[in-house]
């Protein structure tokens, strides 16, 4: 049965339009598998080698894996938010409400996108530290370091423009006192926050505007910066690695097991 | 006649040729091309998957938060009906903690461009860079900057009554006492840990720290009117 | 036992060096996690709900209709208007079936009948909660800002009168409560307006109190204020808690600050020799002024009888100064020109007799403890801040203190009053409703600073109170404004001449409505002169008898003279009289013998007249509206005709029904009703 199926994926990947599309080829070679990753638009992103060392759990504790993760979960779930919701006054909350009450597992996909949220804002201050601690930001590493903080702003503009949206009381006043701070920046303030809210009060202009920020600006920015950030790591060498942590001389037998069981 | 064509059917070009790695050695980047002979693995499978596995066990997580605890959602904004307190997303309240000591132009733009700006920079100075352990070289002029630093920060914190940010300040001034008399040879490792760290491994330390008590009291201690309550008690 | 553990300790290893194995097992868990929510989903409990009816309505007789109108799934009402979304039928399925009316398990429970129809408002509108939920606890507990919990039955007639800005029939409560709120002056103090932009008006009217040294002592002052109760159960000035010192400090400042009136105290002499007269002749007049249509007064047995319009006089020789009493019964404008008392025209000798009848009534234990040592400047001082404080100005008039605006919060919306905005007392009920009846029931536990008095309130008040309060809600002013009722317009009528001067001398809209203005205790004379025979006016204004028996309010005798009666008279046959129809265009007299006896068939046999009515004095028994036995000297037949083709176009909400008459036998009873004219002086003598 189990050898049926293989056959079947087999053949599948021999067919002239499977090879069109994912160039590699079907083989467990190095090559092959250096060719998945080089000949994949998001995958040439990574190095195609990765030291096993930096694998262990110890090193990174996955955090900016786990930080795209939530990055992911945020975008397919406001996607499907989307189309339950409208911009508008006083629509908007009824649209939240609609999600709870009427929309098939509406409320969990709030739920997801909200939970989904903060975790992401904890993870990329936990991503900050943890590099940090590591001395991960040395040279050539500068810029990335750089390239992280603005997508620290970045994520805490998603999710405060995300507080928002819900327009319910707690939304509201979070973002009036955030305004009103805004607005004590000398000289510019009250401009600041009028180009922010496009008016001088919360109101449907300013949830229009966050809705826009939210769901278009912020995210392309999001992506934008994440790809800068994991094709900085394959230039700039790889994860980073303390003098002091032990390498591991290679173990040619190990890698040809698990590539046989591939 | 048919002109030839102006084109190579079919794949058996030379595509798939692998490119060579042609690497230009300058003298700033010599020290990150040391080759080591260490174990590499490929990309695909090993790493993807372990990164799926992690993202995959953390929406499992989240999906089983999300069935059971329900989004905060309140009533319909009302522009008429203040909620005491008004309270930021939780990640903001450290700066709203801060309003409540400073005028909001120190509070909400000086404070948090000062931190944007020392995270930005952190990189970019050799002292980092190095990361000697802070009294070790030019110990008497840096204990007095210290000195002066710790007591100062001390007094302007008392000044304004932020003692919720003076707790942790004085928290880590006192740790700091301890590793300036501490020996990187001592024998006992925590001093000697103490002793090896950096200027800025002991900032970002007592910024973490504040990080943490002041948005932990502005998220659970703070009620009507930013009073001190108990999260336990409502 | 080694091999085995050597084995997992093997898999182990390969699991962790291998990570395609355990991302397949996850991704499995994964695929498993995110199925949870579409099946929580499925087991939701309006389904659950849904499942219960439909299983209910298969036991019952008429299960085929009943399950030809459900309807599975989510249902709605939506009315963008009103601002509703009303998911409520999705589990109370069975509101619009009648025959579920026996049901008494919810959710499936009949709505009761009631004038609208649920399409057309929806659920929330009447019972608040949150219209849009699915869930039991969200639709009728939550508590979140802009919304309000479910609204306890007994306060259901608060939801009419978001529309209904007048009394309306079939809300007692509603209209209890707003009569309490105008008649106890807590408009006086809080602004309520309503959703139609009037303001309601207190309808209580305080005395002024510029002139109080004339009419009263200090001692009676600091009593009446340490407990109004005492002096008048039916007293509708509040108890403000005051202390002994305040109450003397008041009373200090108010005698201090009265300023004599010309007249009030002229007659005390002769009073005082007249007060031995006769005191059944006191008596006998006060009865025959009818006096208690508007007084009430204990009798022997106890009872406290008589109407409430004007102050309960039991104890009122401890209260008043004769000489002033004597001077307010000639002419009570004279010290309050905007008292509802009307002027009698009585003659020194009455005059005399009644205020020494009504001095006879004292309440000696009333101001059995008061001693008051003369009043320190210090004290009249701090007598003058007190009676800011307590906004005493908010209803009386006091020299040098000006009506304060705004004195108590306004309450126009405080029917939608957000839960965390008010302070709830301990072992309190968390609720709108609780808190509202709280606040007016013991006002002062809400904190010792406030000013709020006390009124003595039954149960019964307090609710009546409670949802009049909770009608005044922001849904109310968000209503279309095509759904309003508003309340009738204040008209500003004021009769003309010197007959209209007459009229308000008599204040005789105190009792009647003329043009929109006026009391609604008494008929509406916009018509009158359209209605009545000359004759039998001029004769009822010198002698007015009752019309209608069951009523304790009558219409009192002013003792008017010949010349003024006659110009009143006149002035109301020519001015008061309806564009619709030509008084005179039917005859008095000269109807045909069969068409009386016709319409006398019509009367007690198709219409059933005699139910309400009484014709034959001897024999009919309805006591409900007018006696007829004398109709035909009194209305003019063509009254009487348009009047059953169709009485409320004459006076709206007048409790007789349209028959939707046809002329002839309009014309037929008319030819009945205009020959009953037995005679005053026969009446008399019966």
């Amino acid at each position: 049965m189990a050898g049926k199926i293989d056959d079947y994926i087999a053949k599948l990947e021999r067919t002239r339009v499977w090879r069109s599309v994912f160039r590699s080829g079907t083989g467990s070679s190095t090559l092959h598998r250096a060719l998945a990753i080089q000949q994949n638009v998001f995958l040439h992103l990574f190095s195609t080698k990765v030291r096993r060392r930096m694998l262990g759990f110890k090193a990174t504790w996955y955090l900016g894996t786990l930080t795209l993760g939530t990055f992911l979960i945020l975008v397919i779930t406001g996607i499907l938010l989307m189309l339950y919701y409208r911009p508008a006054v006083p629509q908007a909350y009824a649209d939240v409400k609609d999600l709870q009450f009427v929309v098939s597992s509406g409320l969990f996909l709030r739920n997801l996108h909200r939970w989904a949220a903060h975790t992401m804002v904890l993870l990329a201050f936990a991503h900050l530290f943890r590099v940090f601690y590591r001395g991960a930001y040395r040279p050539p590493r500068e810029f990335n370091w750089v390239i992280g903080i603005v997508l620290l702003m970045v994520t805490l503009l998603l999710s405060y423009t995300g507080y928002l949206l819900p327009w319910d009381q707690l939304a509201y006043w979070a973002i009036t006192v955030g305004s009103n701070i805004s607005a004590t920046v000398p000289v510019i303030g009250e401009k600041v926050r009028f180009l922010m809210l496009g008016g001088h009060q919360v109101n449907a202009n300013a949830l229009l505007r966050f809705y826009v920020l939210h769901c278009v600006i912020l995210p392309l920015a999001a992506v934008l910066f994440i790809a800068v950030h994991f094709w900085r790591i394959r230039k700039d060498g790889g994860l980073y690695v303390r003098q002091s942590e032990p390498i591991r001389e290679p173990a040619k037998e190990d890698e040809s097991a698990v590539l046989e069981k591939v | 006649m048919t002109e030839p064509k102006d084109f190579i059917a079919g794949i058996g070009s030379d595509i798939k040729k692998s490119q060579k790695r042609v690497l230009f050695v300058t003298r700033r980047t010599s020290a990150q091309v040391r080759v080591f002979d260490e174990e590499r693995v490929q990309t695909y499978p090993e790493a993807l998957f372990r990164a799926a596995l992690a993202i995959e066990l953390l929406t499992i997580a989240l999906v089983l938060i999300s069935l059971f605890f329900n989004a905060p959602l309140e009533g319909l904004a009302d522009p008429t009906n203040t909620p005491n307190p008004a309270k930021a997303p939780w990640y903001f309240l450290g700066l709203q903690e801060m309003l409540h000591y400073f005028p909001p132009v120190v509070a909400g733009v000086l404070i948090p461009m000062v931190l944007v700006v020392a995270l930005v920079v952190i990189p970019y100075f050799n002292v980092n860079i190095e990361a000697d352990g802070l009294f070790l070289k030019n110990r008497h002029r840096r204990l007095n900057i210290f000195y002066a630093g710790a007591i100062g920060l001390s007094l302007f914190l008392w000044f304004f009554h932020v003692y919720v940010a003076l707790i942790p300040t004085l928290v880590i001034a006192a740790i700091m006492l301890v590793a300036a008399f501490s020996s990187p040879t001592s024998s006992q490792p925590l001093r000697r840990y103490l002793a090896a760290k950096p200027v800025s491994w002991w900032v970002m330390t007592w910024f973490l720290l504040e990080l943490i008590v002041l948005t932990v009291v502005g998220t659970f201690f703070r009620g009507p009117g930013w009073s001190w309550v108990l999260p336990w008690r409502s | 036992m080694n091999s085995l553990k050597a084995k997992i300790v093997a898999s182990w290893k390969a699991v962790v060096r291998d990570p395609i194995i355990p991302f397949g097992v996850v991704s499995l868990l994964l695929l498993i996690a995110l199925a949870i929510a579409p099946l929580k989903d499925h087991f939701s409990e309006w389904r659950n709900y849904q499942h219960q009816y439909v299983r209910m309505i298969r036991t019952r007789g008429d299960a085929v209709t009943l399950q030809r109108h459900f309807q599975g799934g989510i249902r709605q009402i939506w009315l963008p208007k009103l601002g509703v979304v009303d998911r409520c039928q999705t589990c109370h399925a069975g509101l619009d079936e009648a025959s579920l009316s026996d049901v008494s398990t919810q959710p499936f429970a009949a709505h009761p009948v009631i004038p609208h129809h649920l399409d057309e408002f929806g659920c929330v509108v009447c019972h608040r909660g949150q219209g849009a939920a699915t869930t039991v606890a969200e639709a009728h507990h939550s508590k979140m800002a802009g919304e309000q919990p479910i609204l306890p039955a007994r306060y259901i007639e608060s939801s009419c009168g978001q529309c209904h800005h007048s009394t309306l029939e079939g809300t007692p409560k509603l209209n209890q409560g707003r009569t309490l709120l105008t008649g106890y002056g807590c408009v006086s103090c809080h602004t309520i307006k309503l959703a139609d932009g009037t303001t309601m008006t207190a309808t209580d009217q305080p005395p002024p109190l510029t002139h109080i040294a004339d009419k009263t002592t200090r001692e009676w002052i600091y009593a009446w204020l340490k407990d109004p109760a005492s002096y008048s159960t039916t007293a509708t000035m509040p108890n403000f808690n005051l202390s002994d010192a305040d109450a003397r400090d008041i009373s200090a400042f108010l005698i201090a600050d009265s300023e004599p009136l010309s007249g009030d105290t002229a007659m005390t002499p002769a009073v005082a020799s007249n007060s031995a007269a006769d005191p059944a002749a006191g008596a006998s007049l006060y009865g025959e002024s009818f006096c208690a249509s508007c007084h009430a007064m204990q009798n022997a047995a106890g009872n406290v009888v008589g109407g409430n319009l004007g102050p309960e006089l039991s104890g009122i020789g401890s209260k008043v100064n004769a000489g002033w009493l004597q001077s307010w019964l000639r002419d009570p404008r004279h010290y309050d020109p905007g008292t509802q008392m009307p002027q009698y025209r009585w003659t020194d000798q009455q005059l005399q007799l009644l205020t020494g009848y009504l001095q006879s009534k004292t309440n000696s234990d009333f101001l059995a403890n008061v001693h008051l040592a003369a009043a320190t400047p210090a004290q009249i001082a701090h007598g003058k801040a007190l009676v800011s404080e307590y906004g005493c100005a908010s209803c009386h008039q006091i020299r040098g203190i000006r009506k304060p605006d705004n004195f108590a919060p306004e309450l126009s919306r405080v029917g939608s009053k957000p839960l965390e905005q008010l302070v709830f007392l301990d072992g309190m009920q968390h609720s709108l409703p609780d808190y509202l009846s709280e606040k007016v029931r013991r006002p002062r536990a809400f904190g010792t600073n406030l000013h709020m008095p006390v009124y003595a309130f039954t149960p019964a008040q307090l609710e009546a109170v409670t949802t009049a309060l909770l009608s005044l809600t922001d849904r109310s002013f968000t209503l279309p404004p095509q759904l309003q009722v508003p309340s009738p317009r204040i008209s500003n009528y004021q009769p003309a001449g010197h007959a209209g001067q007459l009229m308000t001398n008599m204040n005789c809209l105190s009792c009647h409505r003329i043009h929109g203005r006026g009391g609604d205790m008494a008929p509406d004379l916009t018509w009158e002169g359209s209605a009545v025979q000359h004759q039998w006016l001029d004769a009822f204004l010198k002698n007015p008898n009752t019309l209608r028996p069951s009523l304790i309010r009558r219409m009192p005798k002013f003792n008017l003279s010949d010349s003024d009666r006659a110009e009143l008279t006149d002035y109301m046959m020519t001015v008061y009289q309806t564009p619709a129809f030509e008084r005179d265009s039917m005859p008095l007299t000269g109807y045909a013998p069969a068409e009386v006896e016709q319409g006398r068939q019509l009367f007690y046999s198709k219409y059933g007249c005699q139910a309400c009515h009484i014709v034959n004095a001897q024999q009919d028994k309805g006591y409900i509206g007018p006696v007829l036995t004398q109709v035909g000297s009194r209305l003019t037949a063509a009254w009487i005709y348009q009047w059953l083709k169709n009485p409320q176009a004459l006076r709206p909400g007048t409790t007789e029904p349209n028959q939707n008459m046809s002329d002839d036998d309009a014309r037929a009873l008319t030819a009945f009703l205009i020959t009953q004219k037995t005679s005053l002086k026969q009446e008399a003598k019966q």
